[in-house]
C-alpha cells in the first residue's frame, strides 16, 4: 500500500510539474545513449524524439540477452544512459547496482499504460526497495493457437493438449524449461518457476503423457508453420505467440489466438537506465516519448509483440499472464525433458 | 592405348616434382601437416579435454574426472538410445547401400553422354541445402502431404496414413533418401576399376550373367559396398537435424542429446563427453569397415 500511496504522489507532482515547457528542445546539444532491441527505436521515431528535445540519440542494437550483459556491465553502465531489457534479465542488473530507478513523475505517460501495467508494483521483477527500476515497454504471451475448424468451442485450458480428442493433432515446442513451467501452470502450482523435486516428479509423468499426444516438437514459427500445412493439426503451443499467428493468418491459415485460464507464460521487455546515466531527465523523456498511444500502435503493428498502452492480440484485459522468471535449474530441467523423449 | 597415355601423364608428373629441389615441397608437406593439426586434432583434442571438466552452478569447472562418462553409463536413457540411434543408423546404411548397388551398376555399365548424365543426376541433390531438403521431403510424407493425398486419389487409401511422418520410419526413410549418393559413388569406383578382361574371360568360360555377377563383380566390388555402408553409417549418425524434424515424438535420438546439451541444459562438459563417446562409436565403425573391406579383397 504504501507503494502505491508514494506512486500517486509522484504522479500528482507530476501532473503539476511544467511538463510542457520542458519539451521544447530542453534537451539542445545533449546525448541520449541507448541500447534496444530491434523494432524498439525505429528510425522514425528517433528522428521525432530528436526533432522534439534537439537531443541525439545515438541508437545500438543488440541480439542477445548475453550481449546486454556484456556491455552493461562490461562498462559498468557507463557506456549508455537507456537500455532495454526483460524483466528476467532484469534482476542481475539491480543485484549488480547497474541500474538507476526511475522518477515516474518524469514519465507521465506511465499512468495511461493499460492497467495491467498501472501499478508497477503488481508486476514482477520492475520494483525493488520501494523503487522503480524498468519501466514495462512491450511484452507478448505463449498462449494457445487453434484452428477453428477443428476446435470449437474455442480450448480455454492448457488442458485441451491432453485431450485424446486431439491425439496425434498438436504441435508442442521442444524446450524443457518452458514445457515444465506451462505444465506446472496447468496442474495449479503457483509458482511454476521454482520448483520441487516431487512436482518435478509429477509434470515429467504428464509431460510423457502429453508426449503421446503430441504430433511434434518445433523449433522455429516456420517449422510450426511448415508442419500445419502439410499435416493436420488442431492445436499449436505458441512459443513465438503473435508473430507466430501472423504468420500464419498471412499464410492463410484458419486460426485463432488465446490465452488459457491457468495464465500464460509471457515475457516482458522494459526500458531502464543504468548505473552511469548522464542525464535522468533525457533518459526519462525518451521513456516517455516511446509510451505514447502513436508508438504503442506503431510498435505493434511493425513487431507483431504487445505494447503497453494499447490493447492488442497478445493479451486481452482479463488474461492472466504469468511473466518468465528464471528457473531454479535449468539443466536440471533440460536433462529431464531429454529422458521424457528417450521414453519409449 | 588410353591406360598408356594416362601413365606417360603420371611419368611427367614425377618428373616435375622431383624436379623441383628447395623448400617448396617442404612448404607443401608443412601446410599438409599443420593444417589438419590445427583444424582437425586440435578442436578434437580440446573436445577431448572438455569431457573431463564438469559444471557447477552454470560455470565451468577445469578439474579432471570421469563423472562424465560414469553418468553415460549410470543414467538409464544414453546407452538404450545410443544402441536404438546405432540400428536405426545401420538400417539406413544396409537401405542405403541396396538400393544404391543397382544404381552404381546401371552407371558403371552405362557409357559416353548417358553415364554423365545419370552420374549429374545422382550428383545434383548434393548441391542442394541439406535442410531444404528435409522440408521438401516431409512435405512429401505429411499427413496431407504428396504420397498420402496421391494414393486418396488413387483410392489405394481411405485414411491418410501415419506409418511415414513423426517416428523413427520417417527419420530412416529421409536419412537414406539423403544419403543414397554417398553409397552409389563408392561402389560406382569399386565397379568401375573392375578389369573388363575378368568379365569377359568369365563369360568366355561358360558362365551366365548371374554367375559371372554373384562370383566376379559382386566379390570384387564388396570393398566399395563396404566403404558405401560405412559412409552412410558415419553421416547418419552424427545427424541431429533429420531426428528432430522428420521424428516427430519418437524420434528421438543420441545426436540430439548431444545438441541439447550444447543448448538447452548448457553442458558442455557432459555434451563433449557425449560425443567422445559417439567419436569412439564412429571410429570403430571405420575401423571394422577397412578390416572387412581389406579380408574381402
Amino acid at each position: 500500500m504504501p507503494l502505491s500511496m508514494n506512486r500517486r504522489t509522484a504522479l500528482g507532482m507530476a501532473l503539476a510539474a511544467p511538463v510542457i515547457l520542458r519539451s521544447s528542445r530542453a534537451f539542445a546539444a545533449k546525448e541520449l545513449r541507448v541500447m534496444a532491441w530491434q523494432g524498439y527505436a525505429d528510425d522514425d521515431w528517433v528522428k521525432e524524439f530528436q526533432d522534439q528535445t534537439g537531443a541525439t540519440a545515438n541508437v545500438v542494437f543488440i541480439g542477445t540477452d548475453d550481449e546486454i550483459w556484456a556491455k552493461i556491465k562490461g562498462s559498468e553502465g557507463k557506456d549508455f544512459d537507456v537500455f532495454a531489457v526483460n524483466t528476467a534479465q532484469l534482476q542481475r542488473y539491480i543485484d549488480g547496482g547497474l541500474t538507476t530507478p526511475h522518477d515516474l513523475a518524469k514519465i507521465p505517460n506511465q499512468k495511461n499504460v493499460l492497467p495491467r501495467f498501472q501499478d508497477l508494483s503488481k508486476v514482477k521483477g520492475i520494483m525493488r526497495d520501494g523503487k522503480a527500476h524498468a519501466v514495462p515497454f512491450c511484452f507478448d504471451s505463449i498462449g494457445i493457437i487453434y484452428d477453428k475448424d477443428k476446435v470449437n468451442p474455442p480450448p480455454d485450458s492448457f488442458e485441451s493438449f491432453w485431450d485424446p480428442k486431439y491425439k496425434g493433432k498438436i504441435l508442442a515446442y521442444d524446450n524443457g524449461e518452458h514445457n515444465f513451467s506451462f505444465t506446472a501452470l496447468t496442474m495449479g502450482i503457483e509458482d511454476p518457476f521454482h520448483l520441487n523435486e516431487e512436482q518435478m516428479g509429477k509434470i515429467k509423468e504428464k509431460l510423457i503423457a502429453l508426449k503421446g499426444n503430441v504430433l511434434s516438437f518445433y523449433t522455429t514459427p516456420d517449422e510450426a508453420l511448415q508442419l500445419y500445412k502439410s499435416n493436420d493439426v488442431a492445436l499449436i503451443w505458441a512459443n513465438y505467440g503473435q508473430q507466430q499467428v501472423k504468420a500464419m493468418k498471412d499464410a492463410g491459415a484458419n486460426i485463432e489466438y488465446v490465452n488459457p485460464k491457468e495464465g500464460a507464460l509471457a515475457w516482458l521487455d522494459t526500458w531502464a537506465m543504468t548505473s552511469g546515466v548522464q542525464d535522468p531527465d533525457l533518459a526519462a523523456a525518451w521513456v516517455n516519448f516511446l509510451l505514447q498511444k502513436k508508438i504503442g500502435e506503431q510498435l505493434s503493428q511493425r513487431t507483431g509483440f504487445g505494447n503497453t498502452v494499447v490493447e492488442t492480440g497478445s493479451a486481452g484485459a482479463n488474461d492472466k499472464l504469468v511473466w518468465l522468471d528464471f528457473v531454479e535449474d535449468p539443466t536440471k530441467r533440460s536433462d529431464m525433458w531429454n529422458e521424457i523423449k528417450a521414453q519409449p | 592405348m588410353l591406360a598408356g597415355s594416362r601413365r606417360a601423364v603420371g611419368d611427367q608428373m614425377i618428373f616435375v616434382g622431383s624436379a623441383r629441389h628447395g623448400y617448396g615441397p617442404r612448404l607443401l608437406a608443412l601446410i599438409s601437416y599443420v593444417l589438419p593439426a590445427v583444424f582437425i586434432i586440435a578442436p578434437l583434442a580440446s573436445f577431448l579435454a572438455y569431457s573431463f571438466f564438469r559444471m557447477e552452478n552454470g560455470q565451468i569447472v577445469h578439474d579432471l574426472s570421469l563423472g562424465n562418462y560414469r553418468r553415460f553409463f549410470a543414467d538409464a536413457i544414453f546407452v538404450p538410445v545410443l544402441w536404438q540411434t546405432c540400428l536405426l543408423c545401420l538400417s539406413v546404411a544396409a537401405l542405403a547401400t541396396l538400393i544404391g548397388y543397382p544404381v552404381a551398376f546401371l552407371l558403371a555399365s552405362l557409357k559416353g553422354r548417358r553415364r554423365h548424365f545419370l552420374l549429374l543426376m545422382v550428383l545434383v541433390p548434393l548441391l542442394m541445402s541439406y535442410i531444404i531438403k528435409i522440408y521438401a521431403i516431409r512435405s512429401i510424407l505429411g499427413g496431407n502431404g504428396f504420397l498420402n493425398r496421391f494414393m486418396l486419389w488413387t483410392g489405394v487409401i481411405e485414411q491418410p496414413l501415419t506409418v511415414f511422418v513423426f517416428n523413427l520410419n520417417a527419420v530412416l526413410l529421409t536419412l537414406t533418401v539423403l544419403l543414397i549418393p554417398f553409397a552409389i559413388l563408392p561402389i560406382f569406383l569399386a565397379l568401375e576399376r573392375i578389369p573388363r578382361s575378368l568379365i569377359e574371360a568369365s563369360v568366355d568360360l561358360g558362365a551366365s550373367s548371374l554367375q559371372t555377377f554373384v562370383r566376379i563383380i559382386l566379390p570384387l566390388s564388396l570393398p566399395g559396398v563396404i566403404t558405401a555402408a560405412t559412409f552412410v553409417f558415419v553421416l547418419a549418425i552424427g545427424d541431429f537435424l533429420t531426428p528432430q524434424m522428420v521424428g516427430g515424438q519418437s524420434g528421438f535420438t543420441f545426436g540430439r542429446i548431444v545438441f541439447s546439451q550444447f543448448g538447452t541444459a548448457f553442458n558442455w562438459p557432459f555434451g563433449a563427453a557425449l560425443s567422445a563417446i559417439l567419436a569412439i562409436v564412429v571410429i570403430s565403425v571405420i575401423a571394422l569397415g577397412n578390416r572387412v573391406g581389406q579380408r574381402s579383397t
